[in-house]
């Protein structure tokens, strides 16, 4: 009785955690994962009552579209890279920098105040006093929400998420009326140009992907190595993976986590170079407009993985270009791409966590040797 | 003589907006209060109160209903809670990265309805009805009190009626027990025969109806209209304001009241014409936000499990 009960109970698909995750299932997981965030889609889409089929299509077509479509894609990837690279960067190490938003401001200010001091000086020392300002500007933000972790306790995603907020209403006073920024006689809350001559030079001639183009895959690269290949890279991993282990090492985990932070904070402040210098060309209100929240999704998309970040930085900035091209053939508005990132994000994180287990068929080896007594 | 009369005026003026703009705040953070105590950090209470404010709002204006609009919004709070709970006790996804997921969930479906509702109906914005305050009788005559406490929309009556009820909830019944005490020893919960799960998912259910309520209050009662992002990190705020509150009821009741007075305090400067960026005086409470993190390095009633998934075994 027993033995036929436990024959039952162990025989047929059971569910059970991988012992590894190779990378085939991680990229079936991500498949899968877009599959579902496409059926969500389909439904708001439903809502907008569209043609499924068209607006997909639109969507594909003006993200991959044409050779014109794709370097606007580029260009849209941009500062979902550096964006991405700096939520990446800093979730390695479980320091939860959400502050990309802010820091990115933060840059693009910094970049601004470069473009009063400089604006005489050779553009290649121009340009390379710009990126150093623009990545100072977020790393200081950065740092500071560091520094309240570590001196104050105060949690960085509280910090990160204010400074947002706060950053963005400096920003607001620097372009009143009474702010100095303002341009002259401007209607609107906004800085004068940046001069045609002192703008980010294009890569490819007849489109709209800039200098910060590259700046964003040296950064990718620059931080792939860096998380694997050095010391600071492994203590920012152990910090996320195993930080008492660390502390017994004897790291200055204090330092650490600055440290991080002022480097997360710096590579979103690059995000803001890009968009100051190569596509608003002046400082505007809604100058990020969520490209900093954008790269959270960007970063969990690529697993934390740099290079995994510009493969998921183009496919949303594909994705931002569809949806433009969408509301002009569909009228669906195109803040349907906020929407779908956030379906997009949801489904990954549940993919991901899906594709820890699987389904296998056990036969057990007990009821085997149990069925063969009786022969 | 007539100066203090001015000035007696704004004081009342300012109070009684301190009282009314505690109103989201208080909803919510209570709710969060109810959540985070069962163990399960709910960070996406911002996206759930922008979500609960535009479908409150495209529901009025649809319908012409308030009641049905603060009702579609309770809805949406428990369903976008319902997949926060999903995400994080059934499948144990990190917690922080799931509510930043609503927060981008709630303003990119908001913004997109209501670019798609402005679109149809030809216009810039779209207006509806909103909840008049309700006058308590005898009590609303009384002079300078009866402007501050008892001219109030019903919301904020609500909000404030809820802090003794959590409380006697959580202090005082054998549910709220069951609650607090996920949030510190859910294997203790667990060894009894409490299913932990299930607890986790009515406590982030309701948090999330009552930052959908809360979102009702800003497009019902504060305002006519629904702009986009028009939570303003009131959510946040509201996690903050548990933190400093110490997670006790009272205590968040009062910090609510702080933040509200920033907001409140900001609106009559402006009004009364001093000579500060009125900018600056805006990011008061997100200032505030962080310095009271600073202060409340005392955390002694934060629950030992908080954000802690829970396995059986």
């Amino acid at each position: 009785m027993s033995q036929a009960q436990k024959t039952t109970l162990t025989r047929g698909w059971r569910i059970e955690p991988r012992q590894q995750l190779s990378r085939s299932v991680k990229f079936l997981s991500i498949v899968l994962a877009f599959l579902a965030a496409m059926l969500f889609s389909s439904l708001l889409l439903l809502t907008a009552g569209v043609n499924l089929i068209e607006a997909f299509g639109a969507l594909l077509k003006g993200a991959f579209g044409s050779w014109r479509a794709f370097m606007d894609t580029l260009a849209r990837a941009s500062p979902l890279i550096l964006t991405g690279l700096a939520a990446a960067l800093a979730f390695r190490g479980k320091i939860w920098n959400i502050g990309g938003e802010g820091q990115l401001i933060g840059g693009a200010m910094a970049g601004f105040l470069a473009f009063t001091l400089f604006s005489g000086l050779p553009r290649p020392v121009f340009y390379l006093l710009v990126l150093l300002f623009c990545f100072l500007g977020g790393a200081l933000l950065g740092v500071l929400s560091g520094w309240l972790k570590v001196r104050f306790n105060v949690d960085e995603i509280i910090s990160t998420v204010m400074m947002n907020y706060i950053i963005l209403y400096f920003l607001s006073f620097m372009l009143s009326a009474e702010g100095p920024w303002r341009e002259p006689g401007s209607f609107y809350q906004q800085t004068m140009m940046v001069p045609a001559a002192l703008r980010f030079p294009v890569l490819f001639p007849r489109s709209e992907v800039h200098l910060g183009f590259l700046v964003a895959l040296i950064s990718a690269i620059t931080v792939k190595v860096m998380l694997d290949k050095t010391p600071l890279g492994y203590e920012i991993r152990a910090l996320g993976f195993n930080p008492k282990a660390l502390k017994f090492k004897g790291t200055n985990i204090s330092r650490l986590i600055m440290v991080t932070l002022l480097l997360s904070g710096g590579l979103a402040g690059l995000a803001g170079a890009g968009e100051l210098y190569g596509v608003q060309h002046r400082l505007v209100m809604d100058l990020s407009n969520g490209l900093g929240y954008a790269g959270i999704i960007v970063a969990m998309l690529a697993g934390l993985d740099p290079l995994g970040v510009v493969l998921a930085a183009l496919l949303f900035g594909g994705l931002i270009n569809g949806a433009y091209r969408l509301q002009t053939v569909t009228g669906v508005p195109s803040a349907f791409v906020d929407a779908i990132q956030a379906i997009v994000l949801l489904c990954v994180l549940a993919s991901f966590v899906l594709s820890r287990f699987q389904i296998r068929r056990v036969v057990d080896v007990e009821s085997d040797l149990s069925s063969g007594d009786h022969r | 003589m007539s100066n203090q009369i001015f000035q007696a005026a704004i004081i009342a003026s300012i109070l009684a907006s301190t009282i009314r703009l505690a109103t989201p705040l208080l909803l919510a953070a209570l709710g969060e209060l109810v959540t985070e105590r069962s163990g399960i950090m709910n960070l996406g209470i911002e996206g759930m109160m922008l979500l609960g404010a535009f479908t409150s709002f495209m529901i009025t204006y649809v319908t012409g209903s308030l009641w049905l609009g603060v009702l579609a919004a309770i809805v949406t709070g428990g369903l976008m809670a319902l997949l926060m709970a999903f995400m994080a006790i059934t499948l144990k996804v990190e917690q922080i990265v799931t509510g930043m997921a609503l927060n981008l969930l709630g303003a990119g479906i908001s913004l997109f309805w209501l670019r798609l509702m402005t679109s149809t109906a030809k216009v810039d914005y779209l207006i509806t009805d909103i909840f008049k305050p309700v006058q308590i009788p005898h009590l609303s005559s009384l002079p300078f009190v009866g402007e501050i406490f008892f001219s109030q929309r019903w919301l904020t009556y609500f909000a404030f009626f809820m802090v003794p009820v959590i409380w006697f909830f959580l202090y005082r019944t054998k549910y709220g027990l069951q609650i607090r005490s996920a949030g510190e020893n859910p294997k203790a919960v667990d060894t009894k025969g409490v299913n932990v799960a299930r607890l986790r998912y009515l406590a982030t259910i309701f948090g999330g109806m009552m930052a959908g309520l809360a979102g009702s209050f800003l497009t019902l009662a504060a305002s006519p209209r629904f702009v986009a992002g028009i939570s303003g990190g009131r959510g946040w705020l509201a996690i903050v304001i548990v933190i400093a509150g110490n997670w006790l009821p009272w205590r968040i009741t009062l910090a609510a009241l702080i933040f509200a007075f920033l907001d409140a305090f900001q609106l009559h400067v402006q009004g009364v014409g001093v000579q500060i960026p009125y900018q600056i005086l805006l990011a008061l409470p997100y200032i505030f936000a962080i310095l009271a993190m600073m202060g409340s390095r005392a955390r002694s009633e934060a629950p030992s499990s908080l954000g802690v998934p829970y396995t059986r075994e």
